[in-house]
């Protein structure tokens, strides 16, 4: 295992090699006079030779890359161009914690919709639910991220009445559909003990699921339409959590879909397992076998998914974070571009492609924890 | 979505539709029609929710009735999704096409519109039927020439990122070697770039214009595309067919252009309508940050941009351009779903 882990580092010191290159050749990608274009039109001499001092234009590329490199090795990360010039690494450390916020909780709330909405649809596939279900998912991967969080926008903020009575519109379908499921179901015991208490049963997990319907549709809280409010700050972590959830909702939607599909197709076949037979020919309740027998080895695919889908919600953050008014790296990156403060947007891609790239790297190393084929086998 | 349509059809194949079934559709679909003509005409915004839930309620009616409909007049096989889909998407590149021969109104130039209506409501039967922006252009106008900008950026990019792609990757699949270890690590080492970030970083020092926002999507679908064809020509090259024609003498650059290529280009075209796919919401977003084609251009993503501040009351200028970029990214998505089913036998793989 040792040696996996040792032989992906050494895999990787390449790979950031070339990220590092690719980050700061983003300047020399800049046609003509880079020091012309980043000064803008009204620049004086004056300016244009300051700005390529600056960025130490004047010597040759090999040195100034290097230089760049040991600088950031050393946490020097330079300074911003734009007026008040401060340093890149300050800039960085007040945006990092909130995407990382948004990323981490997008990922749990993708994981908190996409599960149960996969177990329910691969339980009956065909069925309505499942139909329903699929189409969403299909529906949510086509839908860009921008859109939705309009879309979320549209109805948590400006339309609340609209997503209360969509909200319980929905679930009293739900309920209903799966009421009438039940009574079927109830009319297979015999009259008696056992339908009695099946009946109990059900019922008061269908009273607890309306009470919590209505319970969701009377306490919608408001969320604001844009803004952040850190979890140090006065407001507490009630306010945080409110500022970061629809953005986090966001993200979550697509994951949520792509997830809940491969979990779905995963769960079908696991379900046609021969042990799968066994514990439902011993009388286990289909739930029971869902969750305890089925989920567990269908999770595979699942997981791997998990770390790509982390490094791709960091670097998703930028549309949110860009309509939700948030302070994080996406934000500073569109305002770097739109200002050509180049040396923030090299350090901003740099850090988060590094990021990209460890966490997918940390994935398949766990891959390897996960199936002993891997970890036999060379990576 | 596409188990549903499978056994679907194994069922409706064992128990073919009856044309009560269809009669019962085509009264399904009157009805929906019927419907969503009155909660879209009839109702005012003031019926609130209930407008919202009637005209969803009309619109699966509408569906569920066309698909009986069809199904009574195709067979159980018929696919409605994928010939909508397919419908939408012709339809799209026709008005992309001929958009300069349309009767539309101004959707560029803000001097033009000063006549014009601002923050107009859709209303199909005006002059601005799908209403006017806060300067008073046409959305239908802006949405025509937005899908021009978003077929050709997005088949464009594909295009370059198929040719440099599979040529790269047949080559790096067939001949082996050195060349192959270098291409793998130059791919690797560009899929290890968050996608978004590295267009980003692009566009941070291109200026924004059609051709350089192609070029750079294009970019950054090619190493997906050489490690699709590079592994695709590992597997043919080890068939019978290309040993036989070496045997018969073939030179290399023939082997991979007549053997080798029409067998890797099939599952690598099916794979593109889900790029097409990536590629309009990509620069839909880019140009909602205001990061790509920017106005008097009228795109997808910069429509969408301008009526966001007014979303709470004019909901429309958001809602059009939305409805058109989803049903477009919806229907390349459903299409390619399909390709790839029926042409790429390498799917479950991938």
């Amino acid at each position: 295992m040792l040696r996996v882990v040792g032989l992906k580092l050494a895999q990787l010191v390449p790979v950031m090699f070339v990220v590092s290159l690719a980050s700061f050749f983003i300047l020399e990608l800049i046609p003509g006079d880079a020091a012309a274009v980043i000064a803008g039109p009204q620049a004086t001499p004056e300016n244009i030779a300051n700005i390529r001092e600056q960025l130490g234009l004047n010597d040759p590329i090999v040195e100034r890359y290097l230089t760049w490199l040991g600088n950031v090795v050393t946490g020097d990360f330079g300074r911003s161009l734009l007026p008040p010039g401060r340093p890149v690494a300050d800039l960085m450390r007040a945006v990092l914690p909130v995407t990382l916020q948004i990323a981490v909780m997008a990922i749990g709330l993708a994981l908190l919709i996409s599960i149960p909405a996969a177990l329910v649809a691969a339980n009956r596939p065909n069925q309505p639910p499942d139909r329903v279900l699929s189409t969403g998912a299909f529906a949510a991967i086509s839908l860009p991220p921008f859109l939705a969080a309009l879309l979320l926008i549209f109805f948590f903020v400006f339309e609340t009445d609209l997503a209360r009575w969509g909200i319980l519109f929905t679930g009293v379908v739900a309920i209903l559909y799966y009421a009438n499921a039940a009574r079927a179901r109830a009319q297979r015991y015999p009259a008696g003990r056992h339908r009695h208490r099946y009946v109990l049963r059900t019922g008061s997990v269908f009273a607890v699921t309306t009470l919590a319907l209505v319970a969701l549709v009377v306490f919608l809280p408001d969320f604001p339409r844009q803004g952040f409010s850190r979890i140090t700050g006065s407001a507490g972590l009630g306010a945080n959590l409110r500022t970061a959830f629809l953005p986090a909702l966001t993200l979550a939607l697509t994951e949520a879909a792509v997830w809940m599909r491969l979990l779905r197709s995963d769960l079908m076949s696991t379900l046609q397992e021969d042990f799968i037979l066994a514990a439902r020919a011993k009388g286990m309740p289909r739930w029971r076998v869902l969750l305890t027998d089925a989920l567990r080895p269908s999770s595979f695919s699942l997981i791997t998914v998990l770390g790509v889908s982390l490094g791709r919600a960091v670097g998703g953050t930028v549309i949110v974070e860009r309509i939700f008014n948030l302070p994080g790296v996406g934000t500073l990156m569109v305002q770097s571009i739109v200002g050509k403060d180049i040396p923030v947007v090299q350090i901003a891609v740099l850090l988060l492609a590094s990021f990209y790239v460890l966490v997918n790297a940390g994935v398949d190393i766990a891959y390897g924890y996960l199936d002993p084929r891997i970890r036999r086998g060379r990576v | 979505m596409s188990a549903p349509g499978r056994s679907d059809a194994v069922i409706a194949g064992r128990l073919p539709l009856n044309h009560r079934s269809g009669l019962f559709g085509a009264g399904l679909l009157v009805a929906g029609l019927v419907l969503t003509w009155v909660s879209l005409m009839r109702l005012d915004a003031s019926a609130g929710f209930i407008k919202y839930i009637l005209v969803a309620v009309a619109l699966g009616a509408v569906f569920q009735g066309l698909k009986l409909v069809s199904k009574w007049i195709f067979g159980p096989l018929f696919d409605l999704g994928l010939w909508l889909s397919a419908l939408w998407i012709s339809l799209l590149v026709l008005i992309a096409v001929f958009a300069d021969l349309l009767p539309l109104r101004e959707s560029r130039d803000v001097s033009q519109a000063l006549q014009a209506p601002i923050r107009q409501r859709p209303n199909l039967f005006s002059s601005h039927p799908l209403g006017t922006d806060a300067q008073g252009l046409d959305i239908l106008g802006g949405l025509v020439y937005g899908a021009r900008v978003s077929l050709i950026v997005g088949f464009g990019a594909v295009l370059i990122g198929i040719t440099v792609g599979l040529t790269v990757g047949l080559a790096a699949g067939y001949y082996r070697g050195k060349l192959e270890s270098a291409v793998s690590f130059l791919t690797d080492s560009m899929l290890a770039f968050p996608p978004l970030i590295l267009l980003l970083a692009m566009v941070a020092v291109l200026s924004p214009t059609v051709a350089n926002v192609t070029v750079a999507l294009a970019v950054i679908s090619v190493p997906t595309y050489i490690r699709l064809a590079r592994a695709n020509t590992l597997a043919f090259a080890q068939r019978e067919f290309v040993l036989s024609a070496r045997l018969l003498g073939e030179r290399n650059p023939a082997i991979i252009s007549r053997e080798l290529l029409p067998n890797v280009l099939l599952p690598v075209v099916s794979f593109s309508f889900v790029i097409i796919a990536v590629f309009i919401v990509t620069e839909a977003s880019l140009s909602f940050l205001g990061l790509s084609i920017s106005r008097p251009n009228p795109t997808w993503g910069n429509m969408i941009a301008a009526g966001e501040t007014r979303l709470n009351d004019h909901p429309h200028a958001v809602a059009v351009p939305g409805v058109a970029l989803f049903l477009t990214v919806f229907s390349f998505n459903r299409i390619g779903d399909r390709a790839r089913k029926m042409w790429d036998p390498r799917e479950a793989k991938l």
